[in-house]
């Protein structure tokens, strides 16, 4: 067997529960996590968690933009300096990460809005760089999303022990001086029992805004207004892929929301690339190569003889791939 | 202005070199000074075509490495006027061309004033395509009815989009015409090869010509004789409509129907 074998390195898109980190002050985020696990021990146990920096980030001042930010705000930031200076020691990341694995959750990794922070540069865990904006636009999504649905999200619960999605920013429950209590989830208000407040996070819908956080933009979605040909990849980050024309064999358009193709779907297309299982694919014949939506994949000889060749939509629902003639 | 064309597939074994030698002698004919440049370095076969093997001094890759003049590297065609071939390096390879080394021959042409300037794509789509096609200002796609040979050129559209001169600074794109070569109607009705229509809906560019599946081209090749030359010949004859629509002229597509054979045709063959 050739050494070639013996490895393989592949891309990977895989969810994790994120601790954010409201607060600077370490007693206060030790008993903030002793009273989160001790509400499912045997769920928190061992499980990683990615160490969300960004929010001290800000408090310190250390944030892409720099100071330039700080002349533009007003009264929150007033507010939010002092409780800073309330935690007069700034938070240390050795005792941060011995606390957090004190209560038995494994950091694996930390995310930071900018890795030449004080914090990014002494924590012991590889970084992830988040872009605020990205994030700020994603929670506003979906909390818009669950607003309007009709369907409580994050069905699952503790006890079933099952994959929970928490968008960044759940899970914390440590309160910062000046925000409102965190909201409590209708069931957990009622049963009492071991919910997450990730649900909570997704239902309400006052996301609260770091100042001087840029404003919310909808992205336009990215045209195309000639063929795609064989052997072109085409990658609409963050809205809807529109092709104005033929998408051709070996061709892949590639997007993180929906896909419209206004001619023949020869070649591959993939939406919801980030996760949103909610986007689709739409063209006026379908002849693709593959189809798939968040992940879930069909390839052409699957699709039954009568949806080819027709104008037709793809989505998912549940887990299953659905293909229906326009 | 000098206009460059490039002769291109994706697909090797098309028609490029033969269609090259008869865009090239058609526009000479008609009056335009026009150069034809063979771009397959190391497996030239464009002067074989044109019949001028024997008069092969320099080449494409000696006057990129100024070891020649243009004058000393261009070979006067003997039958027409006007025309001129630069042929390719049979010793060297791809590697020998640079695209500084190209720009600086196209300039040399420009300068020369030549109106067109044909340029001979190898098939494939590395290096030696990638070269041919960056000066471009019009393509011909030329392509087969069948299914690799479609797949490829829509391949090489997609390159010409992007790795052009034209698309890389910005400025109109390249004006692309399909043309169809060894078109055989009597396979086309029997569903064994592509029709027109299939090609032209799936490559989705302006058709240039048909050119008909023909023993002449063989035979043309043989006696070094560009196939546009022979009027005897139905290729030769397509050819010659692709020419007039080059220079904008308009003109109905003929060679897609079966020829009828009448009785005694039939029983003779």
């Amino acid at each position: 067997m050739s050494s070639n074998n013996a490895v393989e390195l592949k891309g990977g898109m895989y969810t994790f529960m994120s601790l954010r980190l409201r607060s600077g002050d370490l007693d206060a985020i030790d008993a903030a996590l002793a009273d989160k696990v001790h509400q499912a021990p045997a769920f928190f146990k061992d499980t990683p968690v990615v160490v969300d920096l960004t929010d001290l980030e800000w408090l310190e001042g250390e944030r892409p933009g720099g100071d330039d930010d700080r002349d533009a705000v007003g009264a929150d930031e007033t507010n939010r300096s002092d409780a800073s200076a309330d935690s007069c020691t700034l938070l240390d990341a050795g005792a941060l990460l011995a606390c957090i694995r004190r209560h038995k959750l494994q950091p694996v990794v930390a995310s930071s809005s900018n890795k030449s922070s004080r914090l990014a540069r002494s924590i012991a865990l590889p970084l992830i760089e988040v872009d605020m904006r990205r994030r700020k636009r994603r929670a506003q999504a979906q909390a818009e999303v669950a607003s309007v649905s009709n369907e409580v999200p994050g069905g699952e619960t503790a006890d079933s022990g099952k994959r929970i999605e928490s968008p960044s920013g759940s899970g914390s429950g440590i309160g910062r001086p000046d925000t409102a209590p965190t909201v409590r989830s209708p069931a957990e208000s009622q049963t009492g029992g071991p919910h997450l407040d990730a649900d909570a996070n997704m239902q309400s819908v006052d996301v609260p805004a770091l100042p001087g956080e840029i404003e919310y933009v909808i992205k336009s979605p990215t045209l195309v207004n000639r063929p795609v040909r064989s052997g072109q990849q085409i990658y609409a980050r963050d809205t809807d892929l529109i092709i104005m024309g033929q998408v051709g064999p070996g061709a892949e358009v590639i997007a993180d929301n929906n896909i419209h193709v206004y001619g023949p779907l020869r070649g591959r297309a993939l939406c919801g690339v980030s996760g949103n299982t909610r986007t689709r694919i739409f063209c006026q014949s379908l002849e693709a190569e593959l189809v798939s939506v968040a992940g879930t994949y069909r390839m052409l000889e699957t699709i039954p003889e009568e949806l080819r060749g027709r104008p037709a939509q793809i989505w998912l629902d549940k887990d299953r791939l659905n293909i229906e003639p326009l | 202005m000098t206009k460059t064309i490039v002769v291109t597939s994706g697909k090797g074994g098309v028609g490029k070199t033969t269609t090259s030698a008869s865009i090239a002698t058609g526009l000479a004919r008609r009056g335009y000074k026009t150069v034809v440049i063979d771009f397959d370095v190391g497996l030239r076969n464009l002067d074989l075509i044109m019949g001028c093997e024997r008069r092969v001094v320099y080449d494409l890759v000696n006057l990129v490495n100024q070891e020649a003049s243009l004058h000393q590297t261009l070979i006067k065609d003997k039958r027409v006027e006007n025309l001129y071939i630069l042929p390719a390096s049979q010793t060297r390879d791809k590697d020998a061309l640079t695209i500084e080394g190209i720009a600086r021959v196209m300039h040399k042409l420009r300068k020369s004033e030549f109106d067109y300037i044909i340029c001979d794509s190898p098939a494939g789509i590395e290096r030696g395509a990638k070269m041919a096609l960056y000066f471009a200002d019009e393509a011909i796609v030329t392509t087969n009815p069948e299914v690799s040979s479609v797949r490829d050129s829509d391949r090489i559209l997609g390159i010409l989009q992007s790795e052009s001169k034209r698309s890389k600074m910005n400025e109109d794109p390249v004006r692309e015409h399909l043309l169809i070569t060894r078109y055989n109607p009597s396979r086309v009705k029997e569903g064994q090869m592509l029709s027109v229509d299939d090609i032209v809906d799936l490559l989705a560019i302006p058709l240039l010509g048909i050119i008909p599946e023909s023993p002449s081209v063989l035979e043309s090749s043989n006696a070094g004789k560009p196939v546009i030359l022979d009027e005897e010949s139905l290729a030769g004859q397509a050819y010659a409509d692709a020419i007039d629509r080059l220079l904008g002229e308009s003109k109905p597509h003929r060679f897609m129907e079966a020829e009828k054979k009448g009785f005694l045709k039939r029983l003779f063959g």
